[in-house]
C-alpha cells in the first residue's frame, strides 16, 4: 500500500536558490548601474560641478561634491548662482527661444513632408514612384559636405538678394536653418511609408463609400493610426535640429539669431576662464531635449522597435 | 481610390521641392564647381582636372584621409559593439530597466558643443579627471596629453563619437533583439547549450541582418565627424585630428576655397560609396536571413 508521506519542510534546499536569485539580481542591477554611470559620468559631472562654489573647480583631487547646495545660508538665488548670470546678463533666453523655434518648425515640417510623401510612395500610383524612390534612398549616400557648399552658395547669390529685396535676411535668419530641414524627410519618408504599408486597405473602403478624397483618407486614416510614428519622427527630427551644428556655423552671423550651441561656443570663446558659467551653459543646451526626451521616451525606444523593422 | 493621376505629384510636391533645390541642385552643382578655381567673393575660373591633381598630390590630403579612415576602422566596429552590449543589458526582464535604457540612449541626443566642455575638462593634462586617476591609482607618472598630443587627439574624438552614437545601435538591435523567437533558446537549453553558446549560435546569427542594417548606418556616422572636430579640437593640433569632413569645411567656410572643397567633398563621398557597395557586396557571405 502506498501512502504519500507529507514531504516535510525542506528550508535548506529552499534557501539556496533564495539567495543565488538575489545574488543574480544584485549583480545584474550592479552592472547596469556602473555601464549607466559609465555612459552618464560627463552629465552627472557637469551637473554637480555647476553646485559647486568656484574655488572647487579645479580641485586636485577633483570633487564631486555640490557644496553650494548644503552650504550655510544657502537660497536659491545662491545655489544657482552660475546660471542666472546666463539669463540676465547673456542671451542665454535669445539662444533658447532660437533653437526651439528652429527645431520645433523643422521638426514640423520634417512630418508634413514627409508623411505625405510616404502616403505617395504607399498607397498611390504614379509614374516614377519607384524610381524616385531608389533615387531617394541614393541620396542618402551623399554627406552633407557635398551639398552645403551649393546650397551656401545659393543661399549668397540668390536667396539672400531676393529676401533683401522684400526687407528682410536669408543669411543670419533662423530660415537657412529651418527650410532644408523642412523640405527633406529622406529618413521620414521612408520610415513612413513603411509604416504606411501596413495599415489594411481595408480601413480605406468605407471612406471611400462615402465618397473621401484622397486627401480626407490621408488626413483621417492614415495620420491618426500613424501617431506613435510620427511623434518618433517629431521628436528625433526636433532633437536632431536642435543640436544641428554646421549649418548653425555657417548661417550666423549675429548675436541675436544664434542657436544654443552657437552661442555657447561664443560664450565659450568669450568666457574662456569661467568655467562655472560654462558648465551652466552646456547644462542649458542639453536640459530642454532631456525633459522632451523623459516625456516620450516610451516613444521613441517603442516607435524604432515597431516602424523599422518588420516581425 | 479613384483619383486625377497628377493628385500624387501634389503629394510628393513638398520632398520633390527640397531635393532639387537641397540635393539634386547641389550635387550637380558640386560636381561642376569641383572643376573650378573659385576663392571668395571672386567669380569662378574653369581649371578643369586641376583640384583634382593637388589633392592627389597634397600632403595634407593625404595625412587627412589616413585620419578619416583610421577613425571609420575603429569607430565603427567599436559604436557596434558597443551598442550590442548596450542592448544586451538592456533587453533584461527586470523592473526599472527602461530607465537603464534611457541613460544608454542619453549620450546620443546631447548637443555636441555641450558635452564637448566636459570632455575636454576629462582629458585635460593637468587637471583632468583621467590623468588624476591614471597618475594617483594607476601610478602612471606621465600620462598622454591627449588632445594636446598629436599622437592621440584623433583617438580622443574616436572615444567620445563612440560613446555619443552607440544609442542608435542600441535601440536597432533592441528591436532585433526583441524579435528572435523564443523557441530557438529554450530547444537549445534542452539540448543543455550553455548562455554562450546560445550566443554566439543563435542571437549572433539571427542578428546579422540587424547587424548589417547598423554597419551601413553607422559607416555613415563615421564621416560626421564634422561637430566633434568642430568642438573639441579645430582639427588640431597641426592636423592631427582632421578628418576629411572638417577638411572639407576648412576649405570651404574657413579658406573660402569652394572649387577644392567642391573636388574634396567629390573624393569624400566616392570613399564613402566605394565602402558602402563594399559591404553590399560581401553581404551575402555573412547575413543569414532577409530582413525585409
Amino acid at each position: 500500500m502506498t501512502t504519500q508521506l507529507p514531504v516535510p519542510n525542506q528550508p535548506t534546499r529552499d534557501f539556496v536558490p533564495q539567495v543565488s536569485r538575489v545574488i543574480s539580481l544584485i549583480s545584474r542591477y550592479g552592472l547596469l548601474l556602473f555601464v549607466a554611470f559609465l555612459m552618464a559620468f560627463p552629465f552627472i559631472w557637469m551637473v554637480l560641478t555647476t553646485f559647486k562654489s568656484p574655488s572647487y573647480l579645479f580641485a586636485i583631487p577633483p570633487t564631486f561634491f555640490p557644496d553650494k547646495v548644503f552650504e550655510e545660508g544657502a537660497t536659491w538665488a545662491s545655489i544657482f548662482s552660475s546660471y542666472v548670470p546666463l539669463f540676465t546678463e547673456h542671451n542665454f533666453i535669445l539662444y533658447t527661444r532660437n533653437s526651439f523655434v528652429v527645431a520645433f518648425l523643422a521638426a514640423i515640417g520634417q512630418l508634413f513632408t514627409s508623411s505625405l510623401a510616404g502616403f505617395a510612395f504607399a498607397r498611390l500610383q504614379f509614374w516614377g514612384s519607384r524610381a524616385l524612390f531608389g533615387i531617394l534612398l541614393a541620396t542618402a549616400l551623399v554627406p552633407i559636405e557635398v551639398t552645403i557648399i551649393p546650397e551656401f552658395l545659393l543661399a549668397i547669390t540668390v536667396f539672400d538678394p531676393i529676401f533683401e529685396f522684400f526687407g528682410t535676411k536669408w543669411i543670419d535668419s533662423l530660415l537657412p536653418l529651418i527650410v532644408p530641414s523642412f523640405f527633406v524627410g529622406t529618413t521620414g519618408t521612408f520610415l513612413l511609408r513603411e509604416f504606411f504599408s501596413q495599415i489594411p486597405r481595408e480601413l480605406e473602403e468605407a471612406a471611400i463609400i462615402d465618397g473621401a478624397s484622397v486627401f480626407g483618407i490621408y488626413r483621417y486614416i492614415y495620420l491618426p493610426l500613424s501617431m506613435p510614428a510620427m511623434v518618433t519622427l517629431f521628436l528625433l527630427a526636433f532633437i536632431s535640429n536642435w543640436n544641428a551644428l554646421l549649418r548653425a556655423v555657417i548661417y550666423v552671423k549675429s548675436a541675436e539669431i544664434r542657436t544654443l550651441p552657437i552661442g555657447l561656443m561664443a560664450f565659450q570663446d568669450e568666457y574662456t576662464a569661467q568655467w562655472d558659467l560654462l558648465l551652466s551653459g552646456s547644462v542649458v543646451t542639453i536640459a530642454p531635449l532631456i525633459i522632451v526626451y523623459i516625456f516620450m521616451q516610451r516613444y521613441i525606444v517603442e516607435g524604432i522597435a515597431t516602424t523599422g523593422l518588420k516581425g | 481610390m479613384r483619383y486625377h493621376k497628377s493628385v500624387p505629384y501634389l503629394f510628393i510636391l513638398p520632398m520633390l521641392l527640397g531635393l532639387i533645390l537641397f540635393r539634386f541642385g547641389p550635387i550637380l552643382g558640386s560636381f561642376l564647381i569641383s572643376f573650378t578655381e573659385w576663392r571668395g567673393t571672386r567669380l569662378p575660373t574653369f581649371i578643369g582636372l586641376a583640384n583634382y591633381t593637388e589633392i592627389l598630390g597634397s600632403d595634407i590630403f593625404w595625412e587627412v584621409l589616413v585620419n578619416t579612415l583610421i577613425f571609420a576602422l575603429l569607430f565603427v566596429p567599436g559604436t557596434m559593439l558597443l551598442g550590442l552590449v548596450l542592448a544586451l543589458l538592456a533587453n533584461q526582464k527586470l523592473r526599472g530597466i527602461a530607465f537603464f535604457r534611457g541613460v544608454y540612449y542619453l549620450p546620443a541626443i546631447t548637443s555636441m558643443v555641450a558635452v564637448a566642455l566636459v570632455w575636454n575638462w576629462i582629458f585635460a593634462s593637468r587637471f583632468g579627471i583621467l590623468n588624476f586617476v591614471l597618475r594617483s591609482y594607476l601610478g602612471i607618472t606621465d600620462p598622454p596629453r591627449w588632445l594636446s598630443d598629436s599622437d592621440t587627439a584623433l583617438y580622443v574624438l574616436v572615444i567620445v563619437s563612440i560613446w555619443k552614437s552607440a544609442g542608435l545601435p542600441m535601440l536597432v538591435y533592441l528591436a532585433g533583439l526583441k524579435g528572435i523567437p523564443q523557441v530557438l533558446y529554450e530547444s537549445a537549453r534542452i539540448d543543455g547549450a550553455s548562455g554562450w553558446q546560445m550566443f554566439r549560435h543563435i542571437t549572433l546569427p539571427v542578428l546579422t541582418p540587424v547587424t548589417f542594417f547598423i554597419l551601413i548606418i553607422t559607416l555613415f556616422d563615421a564621416f560626421g565627424t564634422f561637430e566633434v572636430t568642430f568642438a573639441m579640437t579645430q582639427g588640431g593640433p597641426l592636423n592631427a585630428s582632421t578628418t576629411l569632413p572638417f577638411y572639407i569645411y576648412q576649405n570651404s567656410f574657413q579658406f573660402a576655397r569652394y572649387g577644392y572643397a567642391s573636388a574634396l567633398a567629390y573624393v569624400l563621398m566616392i570613399v564613402v560609396i566605394i565602402l558602402t557597395v563594399f559591404n553590399f557586396r560581401i553581404r551575402t557571405r555573412w547575413v543569414q536571413q532577409e530582413l525585409f
